[in-house]
């Protein structure tokens, strides 16, 4: 589900990544940013978390040229005497005239970074508002949000998620760069799909799927029964061939020997007496 | 500053990351060894250092200071480090005198729900009117990139300041000198607790650790072994990379033990102290 999801939302669309403080959600958010810029749509970010540069890190080519970053990052207070954009200019009258700014055939995709900090100074009703006319009110295509999970009451998470048309809530994996995507996505009709999948982030943000979670743990059971075999390369045998065995059992033993030979004494010697009766 | 703190981090007192933001933290334990490695590593790296020292006096800085071979007295005469002594200063909002001419920088102990926009108005008029890494006045030496430490964030809650209010002021400190400056920022903050799965209620130090490490770049954190007390290692370290690191991993993680001597600290793999192998 989650490369459906990257090749576009449908219009009227909001979705949001989910993350948390040991798995940051931003790099795929550049990952939809850099789907929706090869699908040579324009793209707004409303930059609050960081800085222009550290956005475009890594976004390169031509198509950076669609995307236009909204500088709410350097005084999102209004702390200085020339704030480029403010939290409390989250409306709908500010942001459709912030996307109008650029002309561009089709309506924009607006990427707000993140939705965790406008939560924390604007009340969520009047979030979710925002949000909900934006939604409707076609100056923006869709809708991509960033929302640290762990910052706000769950009441809060569940009450902006419930807006969302998808949900990706990213968890870590505990090895390698890997994490695992966990997709609620609902339909027009209202059929609610969800799925989970374990996927990787490339240097040039394309996001490579692995399978499910489930599978993950055959896939690693496997390869360790493969790796060793602890019956190879000994330096005994652990079987017997047929001739082999024949010969041990033809063997007799030194102490049978023994009492054959001195006939009726003890096999140890006379003095050692082994039969306690 | 610890040479094997150094190699672990990949860092020299020539050679280190800029626009970096260290967030220093610990649980139950004490990171503050780890504000001393940090401050006399900028101080050899001839960098300008503020240093908004709010839970010890200078003197304290000072003395430990002089065990790892940095004089802070000497830096503060230079011109290399600007010390905002808290205590001190916080004298003066609590009980005014009629001569007082000092910042109020610390003036939001008269009033914490007002925040700590003056304690960044302190911090960035003297960052920006150093020029921050720019030719100073005729005679005077020429420093490197700027760097804050806070010592630390965790006593702003103790006094009344909002969690919202302390993440803002780092956010904006954040912005001018890592991003606008391309400095460092290093901050600790210290848990009393134990990590809990809250429902984001939670108005204390949890949150202001999940809202910092969601903006910092380099994480350390503190704890004291699981097994308990240990004469010969005093605890763990784990140590975070958030940010793409060379070989193009984003998010890394490495866990080591530490002791602390009187002249410096020894970081080793777990198992591997000298006193056990």
């Amino acid at each position: 589900m989650l490369p459906e999801l990257l090749q576009g939302t449908d219009a009227g669309g909001f979705l949001i990544i989910q993350d948390s403080a040991s798995y940051s959600g931003r790099h795929l958010l550049k990952s939809f940013i850099n789907s929706a810029l090869d699908r040579e749509e324009a793209v707004h970010v409303l930059g609050f978390e960081v800085s222009e540069e550290e956005l475009k890190d890594g976004l390169k080519g031509s198509p950076i040229q669609r995307l236009h970053f909204h500088n709410a990052y350097t005084d999102p207070l209004g702390w200085t005497d020339h704030p480029a954009f403010t939290v409390h200019q989250f409306c709908l009258e500010e942001l459709t005239r912030l996307v109008k700014q650029t002309s561009h055939p089709k309506p924009a995709t607006l990427v707000i970074d993140s939705l965790s900090w406008i939560l924390r100074h604007l009340s969520p009703p009047d979030v979710c508002k925002t949000l909900q006319q934006l939604r409707k009110g076609g100056a923006v295509r869709a809708i991509i949000g960033l929302l640290h999970a762990d910052m706000h009451q769950s009441g809060t998470v569940g009450s902006v998620c419930h807006l969302a048309t998808s949900v990706i809530t990213v968890v870590p994996v505990v090895k390698g760069d890997k994490a695992v995507a966990k997709i609620t996505k609902r339909s027009k009709s209202g059929k609610v799909m969800q799925d989970e999948e374990i996927f990787s982030i490339k240097d040039d943000f394309t996001v490579i799927v692995q399978g499910k979670p489930s599978q993950l743990g055959h896939k690693q059971a496997d390869p360790k029964e493969q790796e060793t075999d602890p019956t190879a390369n000994l330096t005994f045998n652990l079987r017997l061939s047929d001739t082999e065995r024949e010969a041990k059992e033809k063997l007799a033993l030194p102490i049978c020997v023994q009492q054959r030979e001195e006939n009726g004494s003890a096999p140890l010697g006379p003095r050692f007496r082994t039969n306690f009766v | 500053m610890y040479t094997e703190l150094n190699s672990i981090l990949n860092t020299t007192p020539d050679s280190f990351t800029q626009g970096e933001f260290v967030l220093l933290s610990d649980r139950k334990s004490d990171a503050s060894f780890l504000i001393h490695h940090f401050l006399s590593l900028y101080l050899r790296a001839r960098c300008k250092v503020w240093f908004l020292g709010l839970v010890q006096s200078f003197n304290h800085y000072s003395a430990i200071s002089q065990r790892l071979g940095v004089s802070l007295v000497q830096a503060k005469e230079k011109g290399q480090l600007v010390f905002l002594e808290g205590l001190n200063e916080s004298l003066s909002v609590l009980i005014p005198q009629e001569t007082d001419t000092t910042s109020q920088a610390m003036g939001f102990l008269s009033d914490p729900a007002v925040g700590l926009k003056s304690l960044y108005e302190f911090v960035r008029s003297s960052v920006t009117s150093s020029g921050g890494g720019e030719e100073e006045a005729d005679g005077a030496e020429e420093w490197g990139p700027p760097v804050l430490l806070v010592d630390d964030l965790s006593v702003l809650l103790s006094l009344g300041v909002s969690v919202g209010a302390v993440l803002d002021f780092s956010h904006y400190c954040r912005a001018t000198v890592c991003s606008q400056l391309q400095g460092n920022v290093v901050m600790l903050v210290r848990c009393d607790g134990e990590e809990e799965e809250d429902d984001g209620d939670d108005e204390g130090s949890e949150r202001l650790l999940k809202g910092l490490t969601h903006q910092c770049s380099l994480t350390l954190h503190v704890q004291g072994l699981p097994t308990g007390f240990c004469r010969d290692i005093h605890g763990q370290v784990e140590v975070c990379w958030r940010r793409r690191q060379g070989d193009g991993q984003y998010t890394q993680k490495k866990l080591f033990q530490y002791k602390v001597h009187d002249k410096g600290a020894s970081f080793f793999a777990p198992g591997t102290s000298s006193a056990v192998l």
